[in-house]
Order: structure tokens, then C-alpha cells, then sequence
């Protein structure tokens, strides 16, 4: 595995939350630029992927390593690896309530510039982007205002995930279940920010049950995760065959070890 | 002082039997306890000049009261009257790992465990419970063996007749895993005063469904008690329905004494003419993951006055505790009267706990709904009020007993719409 | 993650520092010499002597109250100084410039110049250092309008009438064992009159200040709102960092006459002792307001600062559609205890309250509401709405809420709501995935939580009081 040029790379990794091994033994590198879905079935451990990434408390790493951009990622807390370039758009978005949203992301904002050694963004400029950043996922500019996900409908916190990734601009974006709770047209909505948010130096890992939102997100590669590890990886297409198979195969096909890297 | 507690605590003084050592505690705390007046936080807004001016006594109990049938209920039947037990009238088979025995014919081993078990849960701070730790004489025990379930309810009537006074006092205790169903059930006529107490000590998965009926109304002074222990994953649920007095004050007190337990309470009570009803409901959370559900309604019609007094005390150690409780009350009438007291008291960080009180009146637009449909103003009330109230009957788990108590409570509404 | 939320809460008493100024200060002791004493210091008429010695003489038979949920050791009532004042107000100085420097500089320190100049535009202050009243500023231009606002001290010489009228009508002499204390042996405090018919141009507020070791301060703020006026009062306190435990025990009094309206805002900092309890000011505070005809009292506070509160500011509502308010956060942490809260009597018809109350425990503090909405027969129509919420940090704390309901009339409608809650895991998560530092997060939580209450503060107000929550964002975006 040649990791000279990625942005993330994961090692070996085990991870276990509560005692419970989750990840066993998962091998992962992501190129700047590239989509990766990550595919598998209700308790493979996706979701606990993008929890061990970004540092949740509880989830304990016992063995492996993640380097982003060069740097080790599990050396770092929650809020570094933010401040480097990792976003999560969560499953379930929590509430804050009394604590606007504009507030809440011109705070995000700051912290990560200031982190960078840029200046603070001046409250004006920020709420003219952010306003733009609401118009690009279709929530209406009253949502500035209202409590952090106070409130909201499952689809309108997913588009405000997705809002403040695109105020953020982070590195790497990890979408857990991005797409779960949404109907068709507040997909496409959110699949048309990933996509536009889709460049060269930005990568996404996008975690997903169903093949449908990859019918909107095009992903460079494909993923199954069961069991704590990845078992077969392939280009867009293996996802219209997870699509036809379900994921019964898993079980009864011998554990396919050493298909990464 | 007044003169009824000296006169208890001479009488007290007198009795010598197996309860010796509790009766010198009480009697010692009594001593120490002022009689309460408004500035006493438990009695606020409860006066008690009733007591005061009781002219009830120990009178005879050889007279004719028998308790009501329940129809579509076979119960265990445990009958006192005028506060003396009536063997006659009381259930003489009972279900295997079932016993109950008056304390005083238990065997020595058995009596020293009751004995300890005596006021082990009631708390202290309760005048008039320290007044029945003096004054109980036919004190009844009553164990359900491991594992034993008891179909059959036990219904614990306490009768009095004209000018009696009576002191009552039951002690329940669920072994691991027991299962059984207590009703309590005071009945009386005229001017009485009645100290009834009960003590539950649930025991490890073990479940008791719990009904406390006070439906005679009138002059009469009724105080008591129902007081739980809650062991390791037991539960306990309590419905209790009562009508006023010139006096009638009910403290129940919960422990959650083990971890995940599970308490549930629905108390309804409804008042007319001059009466007064005082429910002091205390919840203490003393281990973690208990969760606590009470409900509390009420209506006062005419001149009466409700008193509720909900506490809920989480303790340092009760971590991911869930409480709730939810009282509502309605006001029939310019001259009636509602006091109302949720507290919460807090000791640790990761719980969820809530609770909401309203006062209000008849939803009016109901009312009017209802009277477009051609009900008469009057009629419609009822049902209104009585809706209000039947949410919370329909969650008795005992389908005779909600049977029973609806008819009652129809004719009670009856009763408070006439003026 | 405890650990970090408390670090996040814990910060300097900046306002801890002495000033140097020379005092006059009267030995400790208490009896009716002294308050004779007091009363001549301040040149008083004779009536006002007598109201002193008649509440002295009711307290005297009275008990302390111990219904509180609070535990402090009993106040010796003999060692407290009485009267303190700078020497160099022996003089009363006619204008800024004949003021002691080192009195200006103090407030200037606590952020509050008093030279008129500098100061915000729209705001006249009342500095009160010790027992007297050092300066107030923007008087001409108040006596423009017609306002009155000077030092209760003055107003007993040139209002009498109007002292006479309202002094101890919204809280009597007798109400309550502090209450009476106060009566007896109050020293200076402000004084404000609107006349009928006018707003007030300007925010008018006044800045106590406890410097003096060993003295207590009884301060009495009497504010009148004649019919038709409209005024906004501020209050903010502060004191040095000492050892021993200091008394506070002061009277306001409101009066908001038909169609009045008073807001009255409060920013309570006064020093709150050390991590393990040691020193901090016993805050037993009576504040009351009565409500005329459509008359409206809003009572606004923010209560960060004391090692022991006592204080519910209550509202009279005894004109037909009058309406009261209490927004209140109190924040305890360390050893603190703060048992507060409010009472809305509703004696006229059509009558609204509305009770919002967000206590935050940390450390190993406690925080008690404590209220009374009571529905008067008379109180047709009326409605009160309640809302305590309680938020604990750490497991040390205790957070308890302590609402009497008493309902005399079947059209009134009372809802009272209360939850507690903790800053969650998941909460702290998500702002922290965003690149948050723990302590960001946690104040930016917690200002979320007091948001409803922040918004009632005068703009400047709910800067100070952001910032004492280690909050800054509040108002600045938005």
C-alpha cells in the first residue's frame, strides 16, 4: 500500500466501543479527489468508522493507524482532527437547543481558521455565505436563526449537515447514512451539494446501506464492510451487484482477507 | 398539643405487647414533635382543627358493618372494624406460600423479623404514622413466598361506625420474584378518625399492583399511609381513587431502594361541599436506573379544597434515573380551592426528569361542542369530567375493579354537578 | 468530560481587587444608637428616624427564616459595621470633578466609567460605594424630562411626600426578618420617579459597590411609574475578595401605576467565595413590585455572583390586566447556593405572569427555584405561565425546583412546566467534530440554554452577562 501521496490511510486498524471489538482489522486508502462508498449490512460497523475517525469519546482504538494528510489522526482530539480537515455528517443529528445555527457555524468557522492561523471571518461576510450555502441545499435563510437542529424535520437536519460542510470546506468528508430518512427529492438535493463540493483536493467517504444514492453520488470505488473489515472492493458497478444480491452472500461466502490494498 | 394526641399517647402508654420497643420509639419521637399549625411546610395548607375537635373514640366493635361486594372480584378478604380484626368476616383459606397472621400469634423467629420490618420504610417525619406506631394494635403481616404468585387480590376494608376511632396497620412483604395484588378500602360512617398505614417491602422481580379506595365522604377525619420499598428490577403499580372529608390526608411514600426499578402511580381524587383532600406523594430515588411515573388528577366542585404535595428526589447515586410526574387539576366552582406543590430535588447529573402541573377549568369549547350536539350543559360537564378522569381508570390493570369504581364516580359527578 | 465543562465554568472573580479609599466607617455593633447614628449621618427628618426604630423594634421579635434550601452558619448580627462611607464624601461632592479619583477609578476598573463623556450614550448611573451614593450622572438632562433619579438619601430631604407615600407600601416593614433589618439600618440606594405620561429618556442604573471590610450594605431602591410612564432600570453589584463572609441585605420596591411599565434588570456578580466555600456576600435581597391597572412589571435577572442568594423578586398584580414577567439565570458553582426564584399574586382581573427560570448547577453548589403563582379569587381570567429548567453539570451538584401553585379561581389557568437535563455527550460531540474546543462548546451550550432569558436584557446587559458565562458570541451574530 503506497500512501506517498494520500489523504488518509488506515492501517490494520481495530477499534471497539463498550468492550465490543467492532472494527477488526480494516485497510482503507483514499487519494485526494476520490469518493469511496462504504457499503455493508446493519452492524458491520459503518457507522463506527466515521466515530473511531473523528475521535467520539467511548470508542476506543486498540490497534492499527490513521494518518490524514501525512498526520496521525488518533494522536489528535475531536476538534483537531476537525481543525485538520475531517467532517462528519452524522446519522442523527443532534440537537443544541437555544443555539443558533448561524452562531454555532461562524463559531466552527473561526475555531478552524484561527487554528490555521487565519484571520476570524467578519459576521457579515459569514452570513452572506452562509446564506448561500442554504440556498444550495434548499433551506430556507430562517434556518440561520432557528436552534441547532431544533426542531427539524430528518430531512431538513441531513441539508444542514450538508450546509455546514460546505461552510466548513473540509478535506475529507465522511457521510454516515447521508441518504437514510430521505426521500427522493431531498436526495438528490443532497447529492447534488456532495457533487458540487467534489474536487480535486477533497475527498468522501460516503456510508450507505442502499445503492440508490449512488446512482446519484458516482463513487471511484466501492466497499463492503462486514464484520469489522473490508471484504471486497471494486468500481461503481459492484454496488448494482450488492444491489441485485443483498448482502446474504456474506455469510456463506469464505472471508476474502487480503483483497485491500 | 391538642388534646386528641395526649389523650393517644396516654392510651398508648397503656398497651404492652410484642410491639413494645416500637411504641416507646414512637412515643419518644411524638414527644418531640410540635403539633403542626400553617407554618409547618407538611401541613400547610392543611389545617387540622378537624382532629382537634374530633369527637371520636374507641368504641365498641361488635356492631353490624360488613364490607361491599365487588362484583366480578373474588378477593382474600382482610376485615377490621372500628379498628379491631374481624376473624369472622375475613378469608380463612388461604393459597399455599401465602401468610397472614396477626402479628402477635406469629411464632418468636417470625416475630422478631416482623418486628424489624415494623416501620422500616413508613418514614419518621409522619405525626400521625408515629401516632400509629403507638396506637396499632392488631397489627397483620402478611408475606407472599418466593416466586409465589397470588391470583386472588387481597382486599385489606377497615370499617368504622358512628364516633369510632380506629388505628390500622398492615405490613406486605414480596418475597424474590412474588407476585400479588393489594386493594385497601376504608369505609365509614358518620364522625370517625381513622390512621390507617401500610408498608410494602417488594423484594428482587417481585410485583405488586396496589389500589388504595377513601370513598366515604362527610365529616370524617381519614389519615394514612401506603409506603413502598423497591428492591432490584421489582415494580409496583398503584392506582388510588379518592373522595374528601372533613380531613383526608394520604402520603405515599416510593423508595427506590434498588437498581431498575420501576414505579408507577395514578392517583384521581374529587371533591365537593366543604371536604379536603391532602396527597403528599414522595418518590425517593436512592439507586440508579429506576424510572418513576406518576399521574395525578383532580377536580374540586363547590367550596372544597385539594391539596397535592409531589415530591421527587433523586439522590447522588441514582445516575440515569427517568422521572416524570404529570398533575392536572380542575376548578368547578368560584369558592373551591387548589394548592399545589410539584418539587424536584436533584443530586445527579445524568438523569431525565420532569414534571408538569396545570390548573385549569372546563375546556369550554368542549363544552360548547358538545352542547351544539344537542347535550345539556350539565350532562355535558359530566362527561367532560368524567373523561378527564377516565383516561386514568383505564390504566387500572384490574378490569372488576375499574368495573366497579366507574358507576361510583359517574353518581359522584352526579352529585358535584347538582349545585 | 466533566472535568472539562467545570474548567470551562471556573474563572477569576476579576472584580475581587480593594480600592484604597479612606473610609469613615462606624464600629461593629447594632442597637438603636446606631441607627440613630445612621439617621444623622444622613441629616434625616424625624419621621424617618421613627420608621428606623419602629422597624428595629418589629425585627427584634422576629426569627430569621430557615425555609430556605440553603446552609450557612448564623450571621452575628453585633459584628457587622453598620455605616461605611469614603471621607471624601463628607463634603458631598457638587459635580464629577469634585469626586474622589480613586472612587472613579474604582468603577472605571469594574467597567464602568462615571465620567459622563466616556460613557455610552443613553444610560445614567448611580454609583453606590459602601453605605452612600457617590455620583449620578445625566441629572440635568433627566430633570429635562421631568425624571427624578438621585440617592434615596437625597430624596427623604427633597421628596418627602413622595417617600412618605411609597416607602414600605410594596414591602412592609415587618415582611420579613430582612426585610425589617433593612428598614432599620438602610444607608443609601437610589430613588427614581417618572412622571405621568413619560418615557425615560435614557436606561437608568445603579452600580453597588461593597469595598469596606466587615460592613454590611442595606441598600433601598424605591422606583415610582406614575400613570402612563415607562422606565428601564439596571442594577449591578460587585465587592473585593475577602475572607469573611460579608451581609447584603437590601429592599426594592416598586410601583408601576396604571398603565406604567417598569423593567427592572439585575446582574448580580457580588463575590462568591472561593472553590471551598471560603467568603462571598449572604445576598438576602426583598424585591417586590405592585401592578396598577394595565400596569406591567418585568423582572429580569442574572444571578452569577454570592456565596448564599435569597432573593425573589415577586410581582403584585393587583390591577385589572396588569401583567408581571420574571426571567431569571442563575448560575452556581463551587460552594455556592442560590435558593431564588419569584411570586406573582394575582389579585385583578385578566392578569398575566409569565416565569421563566434556567438554574445551572456545577462544582459542588446548589441551586433552588423556589415560586408562588397564587390565583385570587378576584383573579378572573387570569393566566400564568411557568417554565424552570435545570441544567447539572458534574455529579456534585444539586438542582431543585420548588413551585407553590394556589389556584382560588376556576377561570384562571396556571401551567407550570419544570425538566432538568445535563450537557450531553452528544452535544459536546457534534461541536467538538466541528473543531470546538471543549470550553467553546460547553459555554456555547449553557448560553443556549439561558437564551430565552438573555434576550429580555438590555443590549449592554446581556453583554456583561454573556461574558460572565465565559459567552461572547450572544449578540454578536444574527
Amino acid at each position: 500500500m503506497s500512501n506517498t501521496n494520500s489523504l488518509l490511510t488506515i492501517k490494520d486498524l481495530y477499534a471497539s466501543v463498550e468492550d465490543k471489538q467492532i472494527i477488526k482489522g480494516l485497510n482503507l486508502d483514499i487519494k485526494p479527489g476520490e469518493v469511496h462508498a462504504i457499503m455493508g449490512p446493519n452492524g458491520a460497523g459503518k457507522s463506527t468508522l466515521g466515530y473511531v475517525l473523528s475521535g467520539r469519546d467511548g470508542y476506543s482504538v486498540d490497534g492499527g493507524s490513521v494518518a490524514l494528510a501525512g498526520q496521525d489522526l488518533l494522536e489528535m482530539e475531536t476538534e483537531d482532527r476537525a481543525r485538520a480537515g475531517l467532517f462528519l455528517a452524522f446519522q442523527y443529528p443532534v440537537e443544541i437547543p437555544g443555539v443558533s445555527n448561524l452562531e454555532f457555524l461562524k463559531a466552527s468557522v473561526d475555531a478552524q481558521r484561527e487554528a490555521r492561523g487565519e484571520e476570524a471571518i467578519t459576521s457579515a461576510e459569514f452570513l452572506k455565505e452562509a446564506k448561500i450555502a442554504c440556498k444550495q441545499v434548499d433551506l430556507p435563510v430562517s434556518f440561520l436563526k432557528r436552534g441547532v437542529n431544533e426542531g427539524f424535520s430528518g430531512g431538513e437536519k441531513k441539508r444542514n449537515e450538508l450546509m455546514q460542510m460546505l461552510l466548513l470546506k473540509p478535506k475529507l468528508c465522511i457521510l454516515d447514512e447521508t441518504d437514510s430518512g430521505l426521500d427522493i427529492d431531498a436526495l438528490q438535493v443532497v447529492a447534488e451539494g456532495v457533487n458540487s463540493q467534489r474536487s480535486a483536493d477533497r475527498s468522501f467517504i460516503v456510508v450507505t446501506h442502499y445503492q440508490r444514492l449512488l446512482d446519484y453520488i458516482k463513487p471511484d470505488f466501492v466497499h463492503v464492510l462486514s464484520d469489522g473489515k473490508i471484504v471486497k472492493s471494486g468500481d461503481a458497478s459492484l454496488a448494482h451487484e450488492l444491489e441485485a444480491q443483498g448482502y446474504a452472500w456474506l455469510q456463506k461466502a469464505p472471508a476474502e482477507d487480503e483483497l485491500e490494498g | 398539643m391538642s388534646e386528641w394526641l395526649e389523650s393517644a399517647i396516654t392510651r398508648a402508654q397503656n398497651l404492652d405487647d410484642w410491639l413494645a420497643p416500637k411504641r416507646a420509639h414512637a412515643l419518644e419521637l411524638l414527644a418531640q414533635t410540635k403539633w403542626p399549625t400553617r407554618k409547618t411546610e407538611a401541613w400547610r395548607y392543611t389545617p387540622l382543627r378537624p382532629v382537634e375537635r374530633t369527637q371520636a373514640g374507641v368504641v365498641s366493635h361488635d356492631v353490624d358493618l360488613s364490607p361491599e361486594a365487588i362484583t366480578g372480584l373474588t378477593a382474600i378478604e382482610l376485615v377490621f372494624v372500628n379498628g379491631k380484626f374481624d376473624a369472622a368476616q375475613s378469608t380463612k383459606e388461604l393459597p399455599a406460600g401465602l401468610l397472614v397472621s396477626l402479628g402477635r400469634n406469629l411464632d418468636a423467629t417470625q416475630q422478631a423479623a416482623a418486628l424489624n420490618a415494623f416501620s422500616a420504610i413508613k418514614p419518621e417525619r409522619h405525626l400521625f404514622g408515629l401516632v400509629n406506631d403507638a396506637l396499632a394494635e392488631d397489627v397483620m403481616i402478611v408475606s407472599v413466598a418466593q416466586g409465589v404468585e397470588i391470583a386472588q387480590p387481597i382486599r385489606i376494608s377497615s370499617l368504622l361506625s358512628q364516633g369510632a376511632e380506629s388505628h390500622t396497620r398492615v405490613q406486605v412483604s414480596l418475597a424474590d420474584g412474588a407476585r400479588l395484588t393489594v386493594i385497601e378500602d376504608i369505609q365509614s360512617q358518620g364522625d370517625t378518625l381513622s390512621t390507617a398505614f401500610v408498608e410494602y417491602d417488594i423484594a428482587a422481580n417481585a410485583y405488586l399492583e396496589h389500589y388504595r379506595f377513601a370513598l366515604q365522604t362527610g365529616s370524617n377525619v381519614a389519615i394514612g399511609g401506603s409506603h413502598f420499598n423497591l428492591s432490584d428490577k421489582s415494580k409496583m403499580h398503584s392506582s388510588i381513587v379518592g373522595f374528601g372529608s372533613d380531613l383526608s390526608r394520604l402520603d405515599t411514600d416510593i423508595i427506590h431502594g434498588g437498581e431498575f426499578a420501576d414505579a408507577k402511580l395514578n392517583a384521581i381524587y374529587l371533591l365537593d361541599g366543604k371536604e379536603l383532600f391532602d396527597l403528599h406523594a414522595t418518590v425517593e430515588h436512592a439507586m440508579p436506573n429506576g424510572t418513576t411515573e406518576e399521574n395525578v388528577r383532580c377536580i374540586v366542585a363547590d367550596r372544597a379544597r385539594a391539596v397535592f404535595n409531589g415530591r421527587i428526589h433523586i439522590h447522588r447515586d441514582a445516575q440515569k434515573t427517568l422521572a416524570a410526574l404529570n398533575n392536572r387539576n380542575l376548578l368547578m366552582s368560584d369558592k373551591a380551592e387548589i394548592n399545589t406543590k410539584p418539587e424536584l430535588e436533584i443530586y445527579a447529573d445524568d438523569v431525565r426528569c420532569a414534571h408538569g402541573a396545570t390548573v385549569a377549568e372546563i375546556d369550554k369549547q368542549a363544552l360548547y361542542y358538545l352542547q351544539t350536539r344537542g347535550v345539556s350543559r350539565s350532562k355535558a360537564q359530566v362527561m367532560l369530567n368524567f373523561g378527564f378522569i377516565n383516561e386514568l381508570i383505564d390504566l387500572m390493570p384490574n378490569a372488576a375493579l375499574a368495573e366497579w369504581v366507574r358507576p361510583i364516580i359517574r353518581e359522584r359527578f352526579a352529585q358535584m354537578e347538582v349545585k | 468530560m466533566t472535568e472539562q465543562i467545570d474548567k470551562a465554568l471556573a474563572r477569576e472573580y476579576e472584580a475581587g481587587f480593594v480600592s484604597d479609599v479612606e473610609s469613615e466607617t462606624f464600629l461593629p455593633g447594632l442597637d438603636e444608637d446606631v441607627i440613630r447614628r445612621i439617621s444623622g449621618m444622613k441629616n434625616e427628618p424625624e419621621w424617618m428616624l421613627e420608621w428606623r426604630l419602629s422597624a428595629f423594634r418589629e425585627w427584634l421579635e422576629m426569627e430569621e427564616p430557615d425555609w430556605a434550601h440553603v446552609d450557612y452558619p448564623k450571621i452575628d448580627f453585633q459584628s457587622i459595621s453598620y455605616y461605611s462611607a469614603p471621607k471624601s464624601m463628607k463634603d458631598k461632592p457638587k459635580s464629577l470633578d469634585e469626586v474622589d479619583p480613586e472612587l472613579l477609578r474604582t468603577y472605571e476598573k469594574l467597567g464602568i466609567p462615571l465620567i459622563e463623556q466616556q460613557m455610552l450614550a443613553g444610560i445614567a448611573v448611580d454609583a453606590v460605594f459602601d453605605s452612600v451614593s457617590v455620583v449620578t450622572t445625566f441629572r440635568d438632562k433627566l430633570e429635562e424630562a421631568g425624571v427624578i433619579f438621585c440617592p434615596i438619601s437625597e430624596a427623604i430631604q427633597k421628596y418627602p411626600e413622595l417617600v412618605k407615600k411609597y416607602l414600605g407600601s410594596v414591602v412592609p416593614k415587618k415582611d420579613n426578618y430582612f426585610a425589617a433589618l433593612n428598614c432599620a439600618v438602610f444607608t443609601d440606594g437610589s430613588f427614581v420617579y417618572i412622571p405621568k405620561g413619560t418615557r425615560c429618556p435614557m436606561e437608568l442604573s445603579t452600580y453597588f459597590r461593597i469595598n469596606e471590610q466587615n460592613t454590611g450594605q442595606f441598600e433601598r431602591t424605591l422606583i415610582i411609574a406614575d400613570e402612563g410612564s415607562h422606565v428601564s432600570y439596571l442594577e449591578g453589584c460587585t465587592a473585593p475578595q475577602r475572607d469573611e463572609n460579608q451581609l447584603h441585605a437590601a429592599v426594592v420596591e416598586l410601583v408601576a401605576l396604571d398603565d406604567a411599565e417598569i423593567k427592572y434588570s439585575t446582574v448580580q456578580n457580588w463575590y462568591p467565595g472561593d472553590e471551598d466555600g471560603k467568603g462571598g456576600i449572604f445576598n438576602f435581597v426583598t424585591k417586590r413590585g405592585i401592578c396598577h391597572t394595565n400596569a406591567k412589571i418585568s423582572w429580569t435577572q442574572v444571578e452569577t455572583g454570592s456565596s448564599v442568594t435569597w432573593k425573589y423578586p415577586s410581582c403584585i398584580l393587583k390591577g385589572d390586566n396588569s401583567v408581571g414577567e420574571f426571567y431569571s439565570v442563575a448560575l452556581t458553582r463551587g460552594r455556592q447556593q442560590a435558593d431564588t426564584g419569584t411570586k406573582m399574586i394575582h389579585l385583578g382581573k385578566n392578569t398575566r405572569s409569565t416565569i421563566i427560570s434556567k438554574g445551572i448547577s456545577a462544582g459542588k453548589s446548589n441551586n433552588s427555584y423556589r415560586g408562588l403563582v397564587r390565583m385570587n379569587p378576584g383573579a378572573k381570567g387570569a393566566r400564568n405561565f411557568t417554565q424552570c429548567d435545570s441544567l447539572l453539570i458534574g455529579d456534585q451538584c444539586g438542582a431543585h425546583t420548588f413551585p407553590y401553585i394556589e389556584s382560588r379561581n376556576p377561570s384562571a389557568i396556571i401551567e407550570h412546566e419544570a425538566t432538568t437535563s445535563k450537557v450531553s455527550d452528544e452535544q459536546m460531540f457534534l461541536c467538538r467534530q466541528r473543531g470546538l474546543d471543549p470550553e467553546k462548546a460547553v459555554s456555547m451550550i449553557v448560553n443556549g440554554f439561558c437564551k430565552e432569558v438573555f434576550k429580555e436584557l438590555p443590549m449592554e446587559f446581556a453583554v456583561e452577562a454573556g461574558k460572565l458565562l465565559e459567552i461572547s458570541l450572544e449578540g454578536s451574530v444574527g
